[in-house]
């Protein structure tokens, strides 16, 4: 089934000489097919935007003092919360995998004189980035070190 | 307004683009942990106990990790909630709904600012 | 035509400004030959069936760009799509995303307008005379854009875009692919100029990397490649002007 798409779309500068029938949008868009991923990737701004503030609320407790602090943890256990943060994690990584999936072509032949790495490469270096970052984040966050 | 967002999107773009990719590094262990092994007791909660926190959230890389856990996420959301509203044919009321969101993101990231320097 | 033969169904979009109130569908069924293009299908409905069907191709072999229309809701090129590949019932509309002047005919001077402000040419500084020779450019030099010059113009990715859908000042996949094809040349000087138009209303960053040009692309071009490409070179560009006073050098 077909929707209009924005009336203005496509149009020209000055309108032709006969009346034309007003755009249509791809009739997959939004939900079908390979445009799924990518409303769910803009989706996934939500999550971020929440979670944005989530931390926020937990450094200013933080600042806050220790009954403020500990408010957060108890509140972390919440069914509610917990929930959150399942699908926070599964729209992070699904994030992670599509944009590091894009990065590489996304990088010019060339900045000055100096040539990116090799696609292969570059995306080998992202996945390190943030395997590395996680496991270190995760052993610190956990009480590992320091 | 529409010129001044104009001039600004290219830091706009940076701050989102920063935003999927080191947001997207530093907050899958915060979430991980703080988010789920803690609460589900999988890391004991003493972990992330107040005086731990502080000592670790002090530090000046503790500092720069938690700003970027704040800022980053946000502009990245904000971003892609604008990108929502227009690809749900919101592009007359763009002019309105994207201020709005890149200030919600400003003002969060302010305020990230003051909160890590009250630790 | 032999009992054996197999036939399918066309249900193709139909628009005549002059008599219909809106596009309406019409459908045709037709004996079909196991090696047919949906092009072949279209061009024997309107040699034997219906004159009256309009709609553009040229080239029959997926270098002019012109056949391009929605079959089965995908954005394709008629005279390279196998019927085969197709159940019964065959599709077959305008591209998505465009004005409709007649029938599977769209409207493409917006597309020639988007296209023509890049400036898609090489811009030098100063007009290089004859008695200094020809330019000359290395095939490694040739190679970081040789990608992005095999646009054949076809739109198939504005019908896929859905910032094309929804933002009509966007330039668009194609556009800025050629666009950046011209400005990663080692020919030309026209870098700058033409990132004024990348940042200018409905430039590279209105791209919000769906990535579904590249997708439906039947040369391979990847313009989500050179649109993202485009905005790294922008934002060095906006950030060298802060830095950089402008003017003379590129």
């Amino acid at each position: 089934m077909s929707r209009n798409a924005h009336p203005d779309a496509m149009a020209p500068s000055k309108p032709g000489r006969t009346r034309t029938a007003p755009p249509q949008l791809p009739d997959q868009f939004p939900f079908g097919g390979r445009y799924l991923a990518y409303t769910l990737f803009d989706l996934t701004g939500i999550l971020y935007l929440l979670l944005g503030f989530l931390v926020l609320c937990a450094v200013w407790s933080l600042g806050s003092g220790e009954a403020a602090w500990n408010g957060v943890l108890e509140r972390n256990r919440s069914m509610l919360y917990v929930g959150f943060h399942a699908i926070a994690l599964v729209g992070v990584i699904f994030v992670g995998i599509r944009f590091f999936g894009f990065f590489p072509k996304a990088q010019p032949p060339r900045i000055g004189p100096v040539k990116p790495p090799p696609k292969p490469v570059i995306l080998a270096m992202l996945y390190a980035l943030w395997i590395g970052v996680t496991a270190f984040l995760s052993i610190v966050l956990a009480g590992g070190i320091f | 307004m529409k010129h001044l967002l104009l001039k600004l999107e290219p830091l706009i773009w940076l701050l989102f683009g920063q935003g999927i990719l080191l947001g997207t590094v530093l907050l899958t262990g915060w979430v991980l942990v703080v988010g789920l092994a803690i609460p589900l007791g999988i890391v004991p909660a003493d972990a992330l106990s107040y005086e731990r926190a502080q000592m670790l959230g002090s530090h000046i890389i503790g500092r720069v990790i938690l700003l970027g856990l704040i800022v980053l996420p946000l502009w990245k959301g904000a971003h892609h909630m604008r990108h929502i509203f227009l690809d749900f044919g919101g592009a007359k009321r763009d002019v309105l709904v994207a201020p709005l969101l890149y200030l919600l993101a400003a003002s969060g990231s302010v305020l990230a600012v003051v909160a890590i320097v009250r630790i | 035509m032999s009992d054996g033969q197999q036939k399918k169904t066309f249900v193709v979009t139909r628009f005549d400004p002059d008599r219909d109130e809106a596009p309406r569908k019409q459908s045709y069924e037709i004996p079909v030959q196991p090696d047919w293009k949906v092009l072949d299908a279209l061009n024997f409905i309107k040699d034997e069936v219906d004159g009256t069907l309009s709609y553009r191709w040229s080239c029959r072999m997926a270098v002019c760009g012109s056949c391009g229309m929605m079959v089965n809701g995908e954005p394709r090129l008629t005279c390279k799509e196998a019927l085969s590949q197709y159940g019964d019932t065959v599709d077959v509309g305008p591209l998505a995303n465009f004005p409709v002047v007649r029938d599977l005919v769209i409207e493409a001077d917006g597309f020639m307008e988007k296209l023509t402000s890049v400036k898609p040419w090489i811009i030098r500084a100063k007009e290089r005379a004859v008695e200094e020779g020809p330019m000359r450019q290395s095939p490694a030099e040739h190679e970081e854009f040789k990608q992005f010059s095999l646009c054949i113009n076809c739109m198939l990715c504005y019908s896929a875009c859905p910032v094309v859908a929804n933002e009509p000042e966007f330039l668009g996949p194609a556009a800025i692919a050629v666009g950046h094809r011209y400005s990663i040349d080692s020919r030309d000087e026209g870098a700058a100029e033409r990132n004024e138009v990348f940042r200018g209303e409905g430039g590279v960053f209105s791209c919000s990397f769906a990535n579904e040009c590249s997708e439906v692309c039947p040369k391979n071009v990847d313009p989500a490649a050179a649109v993202n490409q485009a905005k790294f070179n922008a934002v060095i560009d906006w950030a060298t002007g802060l830095v950089l006073p402008r003017g003379g050098d590129e």
